[in-house]
């Protein structure tokens, strides 16, 4: 599976540890259709962060997303939803590094 | 030496904090419903004339420094109480000591908590708080609302610790002014008698807030952890901080809103 996919995966499973291994140490989830919901962007460095961060999103039904399609190599369109926010997003993944993981991943409204 | 005053300090956060203070070489008074120095309910009108007006007898020469502590969780089962104690409680004790405070150009500290970040508070709730008041009326609403409900009461404890924080920031200037500084403090999830009394939905809730310096632990903060910054706050060492709410959380809510920069 590519790292899209699995991060599609991931997220439709609400894992957020399976999520967080999907980066590298250093990567990072940017994530700006928290705009359109009066929420502020999210921006999440480092894959423990990642884990932390989408265990409350997820524990408190803040984030989720449905409808998911894998559109090329490297991104995918779903509806996110933000604490019942719903949003057309799509993510990218923009860089991974020499082990396949994601070092950086945006997610913007569609 | 300094006088001290803490309420709540005959358990958690507020007994380290006079246990520190106290190994500091410095004399405290702590105001608690049990096992205080001054013992009195601050949730009652009456408990807290009594209270500012021992407090008065105690500490005659005034106080280097007060912190606000006594509170409940919003896990108590009891939503007047969250009310009437958290906010109009600890409000009525710092405004009954600033005169106290005044004579040593002390410091007060008040205790929020880092929920007051995480949108699960009522703003009409805290409105009706700083703007109106009026307690009476407030808890009339209250009483209408489902307290079993845990939702319900945690949303009334985010929204108690959000409108205490507004509110030192709303005086600090002229409390600052008048030479008493006044912060916040907006302590993470902390292992104390509140916490380990919690139920299970409420414990599942609060390890869901991760706490970045206990990462893969499964763990919450140690009141000391709390208690060192609430020292701090109130010591000369923080003599330029003023109307500041610090989170010691270990970095929830920097994780959790790190484009809340102000």
């Amino acid at each position: 599976m590519k790292p899209i996919e699995k991060y599609v995966e991931a997220m439709e499973n609400k894992d957020f540890a399976g999520l967080a291994e999907l980066f590298s140490k250093d990567g990072s989830l940017s994530d700006y259709c928290t705009n359109s919901s009066a929420q502020k962007e999210y921006h999440i460095y480092g894959k423990e962060a990642i884990n932390m961060f989408f265990r409350n999103k997820f524990g408190f039904r803040q984030y989720s997303i449905m409808e998911a399609e894998v559109v090329n190599d490297t991104q995918a369109e779903f509806i996110a939803n933000f604490g019942g926010y719903n949003i057309m997003a799509i993510a990218t993944v923009r860089e991974v590094n020499e082990e396949g993981q994601i070092k950086k991943l945006t997610v913007r409204p569609k | 030496m300094g006088v001290y005053a803490i309420s709540g300090a005959s358990s958690g956060i507020g007994a380290k904090a006079k246990e520190l203070l106290e190994q500091r070489g410095h004399k405290v008074v702590n105001i608690d419903l049990k096992d205080g120095d001054i013992c009195v309910n601050l949730a009652s009108e009456e408990g807290r004339k009594e209270a500012v007006e021992k407090l008065h007898e105690m500490c005659p020469d005034g106080l280097d420094g007060l912190i606000c502590n006594a509170g409940v969780s919003g896990a108590c089962g009891n939503l007047p109480l969250i009310i009437s104690l958290n906010y109009f409680g600890t409000i009525a004790l710092a405004k009954g000591a600033h005169d106290l405070l005044e004579k040593k150009h002390g410091s007060c500290l008040v205790t929020a908590s880092n929920t007051i970040s995480q949108g699960a508070g009522r703003v009409d709730i805290a409105d009706l708080l700083n703007n109106i008041g009026d307690e009476g009326r407030v808890l009339k609403l209250v009483e209408q609302m489902d307290s079993s409900n845990l939702s319900v009461g945690n949303s009334l404890y985010v929204s108690t610790k959000y409108a205490l924080a507004r509110w030192v920031r709303r005086v600090s200037a002229a409390w600052a002014a008048n030479g008493v500084r006044i912060n916040a403090i907006a302590p993470g999830n902390v292992n104390t008698a509140m916490t380990a009394t919690m139920s299970t939905s409420a414990k599942m809730a609060l390890n869901a807030l991760p706490i970045p310096t206990k990462y893969g632990q499964e763990c919450l903060m140690d009141p000391d952890e709390i208690a060192e910054a609430m020292i701090f706050l109130v010591s000369d060492a923080a003599k330029g901080v003023n109307g500041n709410v610090m989170f010691v959380d270990g970095g929830t809510d920097a994780l959790l809103n790190s484009e809340k920069v102000y």
